[in-house]
């Protein structure tokens, strides 16, 4: 495990990425059990609802279908923010801490280069969301047999794929920040920001006027505007969002590459 | 000999701070090249430059007869680093880290590892964050040989370590370079270079001040002297002797300092009765003064 640096970046995450996984499963599960349960009483509820807010959570059409009831309770806000929460977490520390640590010195004295730790560090990040998006899928997938909900595996796999390919775009960008400046703090912060302003952007342009041609503007939108959950996974979509990751890995390469590393 | 490390016109400014600026300086094969200098004079600096960690504002610096900036790879391959305050992975143990490192370096042979981790009586088997600071150096300085590189920068390696592995480090070094290997080290304490080096390079906010041989620095290295007298002395007896300045007398001790040879005071002073003789080691600081000149500045 520790003949790379993907390798050895991936060993680093051996204790979290077990708790990871089974957290995203659990929770999964235990949401997808409660569909028989609570399903009805839940669409109810929303059919109460003022109109713009269940758009807002989500804008699914049949509120009281299992792919309804999932795209509400866990893929309008819990799975995207979960993803976040690691991919940012990730991307904006794994060479960032190196740098303030100074571990990064030590590291690039061998004969390695630095696009080179940029590439293998952001493969380990790909590797490890699709890892964890997997175990959500497996929640899914074991809860829906459990509670005999009638759902497509295949339409889960590709909600919970894309909103892998949303998380992979965001720790990207907090990678790019990183690389481009070496702060751990920044970079976190810069892409929790834009992450916070694209969701409730995606959210609000349908209600608000003004907002609405710029709703193609958030990652969001290519995460969920298509339905994947119940349309599938949109191509074109899916290659915007990962356009967005490769533009972003380019430049952290090259302002990686470009720039003085801190002592 | 060959050259291994030289500099053109070395520059670094970060932003408008001072680094280091024009450095001209060259390292021969074979040779252990002392980089001495008071803290932040910019030894550091010019050492992130040659393994390419920061790039110079102007002036290049070729290593192995490589460009730093466009041959990095090359050069790091056949060098090994080390710093002072060396932080190293703490989820590891010091045997995962070297074995880590060692796949990096394209395999390194894991006996010559352990021979070194006897000689520093290191214990591989240590999770890293339960070292000590000497043990995590000692860590430090085997990564750094463990691929039996031509050429060892080491910065400050031995700073804040306890006598004896400091000794142990002097000894690896030296038989480094009896190998054939060449390094350049950094240091701000004197002794330490004197020990260690052949030649030295002394570096004051940024500017290469002067190279010098171990032997010719000493040589001209200001020392202060204080004989004290079993009987009355004038300072007269003593003015207008070669390299010998600072003159004074109290309670029959002499107070001077002297620049070279001891001979000419050590010869007038033999005239007198003699109690006590002390010569204190030449301090970084009255190197320094050496090319700085000034004996007033000394006083200060």
């Amino acid at each position: 495990m520790l003949s790379n640096v993907f390798l050895k970046t991936l060993r680093d995450c051996r204790r979290s990425l077990p708790l990871w996984g089974i957290g995203m499963a659990l929770l999964a599960l235990w949401v997808i059990v409660l569909y028989p349960t609570i399903g009805g009483i839940y669409a109810d509820y929303l059919e109460d609802l003022p109109p713009s807010l269940a758009i807002f959570m989500g804008g699914v059409s049949d509120i009281a279908s299992p792919e309804g009831y999932l795209s509400i309770e866990i893929f309008s806000f819990m799975v995207p923010l979960l993803f976040l929460v690691l991919t940012i977490g990730f991307g904006g520390s794994t060479i960032a801490r190196e740098e303030e640590r100074g571990t990064l010195d030590l590291l690039l004295s061998n004969p390695i280069s630095r696009w080179r730790v940029v590439v293998e560090k952001f493969a380990a990040m790909a590797v490890i969301t699709m890892l964890v998006a997997l175990f959500l899928w497996l929640g899914l997938a074991i809860g829906a047999t459990i509670a005999n909900v009638e759902i497509s595996f295949l339409r889960m796999a590709e909600a919970t794929l894309s909103g892998a390919l949303l998380g992979l775009a965001f720790g990207t960008l907090a990678l790019a920040v990183a690389c481009a400046t070496g702060k751990r703090g920044l970079s976190i912060g810069v892409a929790a920001a834009l992450g916070i302003v694209s969701f409730f952007l995606n959210g609000f342009a349908p209600l608000v006027e003004v907002l609405e041609p710029y709703r193609k503007l958030s990652p969001f939108y290519y995460y969920s505007g298509a339905e994947p959950l119940i349309n599938g996974l949109n191509l074109g979509h899916a290659a915007i969002l990962l356009g967005f990751t490769l533009l972003l890995v380019a430049v952290a390469l090259i302002t990686f590459e470009r720039r003085d590393l801190a002592v | 000999m060959s050259v291994m490390i030289r500099t053109e016109n070395l520059t670094k400014f970060y932003g408008k701070n001072r680094g280091v600026i024009d450095l001209n300086l060259e390292v021969q094969r074979g040779e252990i090249f002392g980089f001495l200098g008071p803290n932040g004079a910019g030894k550091t600096t010019t050492i992130r430059t040659l393994l390419d960690f920061i790039r110079p504002t102007r002036g290049s610096a070729t290593i192995f007869g490589l460009d730093s900036r466009r041959d990095s790879l090359e050069i790091r391959k056949r060098t090994g680093y080390m710093l002072a305050d060396l932080t190293l992975y703490r989820n590891m143990t010091a045997a995962e880290f070297l074995r880590y490192f060692g796949h990096l370096r394209g395999g390194v042979e894991w006996r010559f590892v352990q021979e070194l981790a006897e000689r520093l009586e290191s214990d591989l088997s240590q999770p890293i964050r339960a070292l000590s600071r000497g043990n995590r150096q000692k860590i430090g300085l085997i990564q750094a040989l463990m691929h039996r590189p031509e050429l060892l920068i080491l910065d400050e390696p031995s700073s804040g370590l306890d006598p004896l592995i400091q000794r142990e480090f002097y000894n690896m070094i030296t038989e480094a370079r009896d190998d054939g290997r060449t390094a350049l080290l950094s240091s701000h304490v004197l002794p330490e270079v004197e020990r260690l080096c052949d030649r030295v390079g002394i570096i004051r906010e940024g500017r290469l001040i002067t190279v010098e041989h171990v032997a010719s620095l000493k040589e001209r290295a200001l020392r202060r002297l204080e004989i004290r007298f079993a009987v009355p002395v004038t300072e007269e007896v003593f003015a207008g002797l070669p390299g010998v300045s600072d003159l004074r007398v109290e309670n029959n001790t002499l107070h001077c300092t002297v620049m070279g040879s001891l001979d000419p005071i050590i010869k007038a002073a033999a005239r007198l009765p003699v109690v006590d003789l002390i010569s204190h080691q030449p301090s970084l600081e009255e190197v320094f003064m050496t090319y700085y000149g000034g004996g007033d500045e000394h006083a200060k």
